[in-house]
């Protein structure tokens, strides 16, 4: 078959950017790797791109395709060319550029260490037998036992477009792997680490990691497994944990969010205070409902005899997360409308930005 | 008419609440009976998921008990994180015998009924951008929007996860498109137009979320946009009442009147304003309606 490609080159010698379109003739099984490889060999040998397995276990091949993240062998090519769809291929972002679809992948590791992803063991030797670990303490870690840290989720992760320090879906579902596994003695220093500012509390929920990941790690569950980790250890001073805490106050009291009480029961009285000419400017609009009478929904007592009921059934923590995984677990990402080959490239900007070398990344 | 149960959410019963009467005087316009639920509480935002999961499902499926209750096979929701929140509920009980029947017995215990499985949660903007809602709404926007320019914006919740949600193509997602230009209005398009908004990080991460925030704001100016259209009031709620926020960071004051969908569509379908209550909108919607002379 027929595959035309356009890829966004990047010299980093000359510090150029330019798009180039290739046609090559390529089976009709043939992946988006093997595509550049074809490219490589037989129209420009100065193509640089990864790759190292070629069958979807080592991550090497993360870019994108028409703005989304993907891994290059695990994409094929045949429905594309056929639809005579021409794609855009560029590098990963949110990580700095090398050459061509090469990206820099120190910033990964970096984040991926900050998280110290090995097992601290606290356990006694124990002597002539191993220690078993149970296939429900394992389901717990299951999912993100699966990460081949390509990056793909990092790519598109748009809490670190906007602050590159976050830690980041791959590394805390790295942190999720460690603090769910019952041989590790430091669940709780992990948990407070990660509780940081840049942390499981920075995370938007955009859930662009779980759409994007070619393994079906879903970060962003992971990061909420360790929100619920992290609150059922008591560790709740951030204002994203108290954000949390109110949502579950406010549904066993009255039901409904108790929405004009969430800034300072968030961020504390003192700072909500420096909020007045704000909050000012949204009362003028009715965008600040009074507190007093409370909104309460019918048969709340429903909904506290509930929150009563569920403390003592033990599924706190990301146990109540990973109970849902075995239904969750069948579903397919799929959605009703469309076909892959029609998507169009969205341009620049569509999603992340990547960043030059000598680039600062985006404030 | 399609009978469907309403669950209208926090924020269109607070500080939304022009959500909620555009939403319920448009729906008969578009084929739609509303059944609204009253014993139900908050679907958790995602924070009771991250806080107390196992307490989240029960509250999730204690609405969709009270939904099918009603008769009706379909739950309209008219919030994405509430969609979310119930699909990926309903999703996790329908699929789990043992987990559907350990759930159940504790709503049974405390007086709620019991769920069987058999509603599905459906986006108002999935009601009437497809199938016959749409080919009502097209008879029912005859005012029409006269040419004006709109930019829609998705938010997150509505598209991703796409295994969960699964009505279009997350990455090129064209409901709001078809809606826009069935009330005659021209859709402009910009990448950011399936980002995140910012919302749930706003009081924790206001920098963060800022940093966000602005990206369809100003590329929706870029593009000529009158107005931004949303189907998410939490988005409606970051995009309009953080922009004065924007202004101060960032000195550039966007003006950039932001609609509810129910609202835009029914502004098309002749609804007064008693019903659209533009007046509770931050940022003024005068210039639309000027164009428009509602």
């Amino acid at each position: 078959m027929q595959v035309a490609l356009k890829i966004w080159r990047y010299d980093a010698v000359a510090g150029k950017r330019a798009l180039r379109e290739y046609e090559i003739d390529a089976p009709e099984e043939a992946t988006l790797l093997d595509c550049l490889d074809i490219v490589k060999d037989q129209v420009d040998g100065s193509l640089a791109y990864r790759k190292s397995c070629r069958m979807m276990i080592c991550g090497s091949c993360g870019m994108r395709m028409d703005g989304a993240a993907v891994l290059a062998c695990k994409t094929r090519m045949y429905e594309i060319a056929r639809a005579g769809h021409v794609p855009v291929i560029s590098a990963m972002g949110n990580l700095p550029i090398v050459k061509d679809l090469v990206v820099d992948m120190e910033p990964f590791w970096g984040k991926i260490r900050a998280v110290q992803p090995w097992l601290e063991p606290g356990y006694s030797d124990p002597g002539e037998k191993e220690h078993v670990v149970s296939q429900e303490r394992m389901d717990v870690i299951h999912k993100e036992s699966l990460c081949i840290m390509c990056g793909c989720c990092v790519s598109e992760c748009n809490s670190m477009e906007s602050d590159p320090d976050f830690l980041g879906p791959a590394a805390l579902a790295k942190g999720m792997r460690f603090v769910g596994d019952p041989r590790d003695r430091a669940t709780v220093d992990r948990l407070q680490s990660y509780s940081g500012e840049h942390g499981i509390w920075d995370c938007t929920r955009c859930y662009f990691c779980n759409e994007r990941c070619p393994k079906g790690v879903d970060p962003r569950d992971a990061i909420a497994k360790l929100g619920a980790e992290a609150m059922k250890e008591g560790i709740d001073s951030d204002m994203g944990a108290k954000h949390a805490k109110w949502f579950v106050t406010s549904a066993k009291t009255t039901g409904w969010l108790r929405e004009t009480e969430l800034v300072p029961k968030t961020q504390g009285i003192a700072k909500s205070l420096k909020e007045v000419t704000f909050a000012m400017g949204l009362l003028k609009h009715g965008k600040v409902p009074p507190p007093v009478p409370p909104h309460v929904a019918k048969h709340v007592d429903e909904a506290r005899a509930l929150y009563d009921l569920v403390q003592v059934q033990g599924r706190d923590g990301a146990a109540g997360i990973t109970q849902s995984e075995k239904a969750l677990g069948r579903l397919e990402h799929a959605h009703g409308g469309g076909d892959a080959a029609q998507r169009g490239p969205y341009g620049s900007g569509a999603f992340a930005k990547p960043f030059l070398p000598g680039e600062e990344p985006a404030p | 008419m399609r009978t469907v149960a309403y669950y209208k959410g926090c924020l269109a019963s607070l500080s939304a609440k022009e959500l909620d009467t555009s939403t319920q005087a448009l729906a008969p316009k578009v084929g739609l009976e509303l059944i609204e639920l009253e014993a139900v509480t908050c679907c958790g935002a995602g924070d009771i998921h991250e806080a107390e999961p196992d307490y989240y499902l029960h509250l999730n499926a204690r609405i969709l008990a009270y939904a099918e209750e009603t008769g009706a096979d379909t739950l309209m929701t008219i919030c994405n994180v509430c969609t979310l929140n119930l699909r990926q509920a309903n999703h996790a009980l329908q699929g789990d015998d043992a987990l559907l029947a350990r759930v159940n017995e504790n709503l049974v215990s405390v007086g709620a009924p019991p769920y069987s499985g058999g509603v599905e949660v459906l986006h108002f903007l999935w009601l009437i951008s497809a199938g016959e809602g749409y080919e009502l709404l097209q008879g029912a926007a005859h005012k029409g929007l006269k040419g004006l320019k709109i930019a829609p914006f998705y938010g997150c919740q509505i598209l991703r996860p796409s295994k969960l949600l699964g009505f279009e193509d997350p990455d090129k997602p064209q409901s709001l498109e078809r809606i826009i230009a069935a009330c005659g209005g021209e859709a402009v398009d910009y990448p950011a137009k399936i980002k995140c908004c910012g919302f749930p990080i706003i009081q924790a991460r206001e920098d963060v979320a800022l940093a966000e925030l602005i990206q369809p704001i100003e590329q929706a100016k870029e593009a000529g946009a009158d107005a931004m259209v949303t189907p998410c009031p939490l988005c409606h709620l970051s995009l309009d009442a953080w922009q004065s926020k924007l202004y101060k960071q960032t000195g550039k004051d966007f003006q950039m009147p932001i609609l509810h969908l129910s609202p835009l569509v029914g502004v098309a379908a002749g609804l007064d304003s008693s019903e659209l209550k533009f007046k509770r909108h931050v940022v003024s919607v005068e210039p639309v309606t000027e164009k428009l002379s509602v």
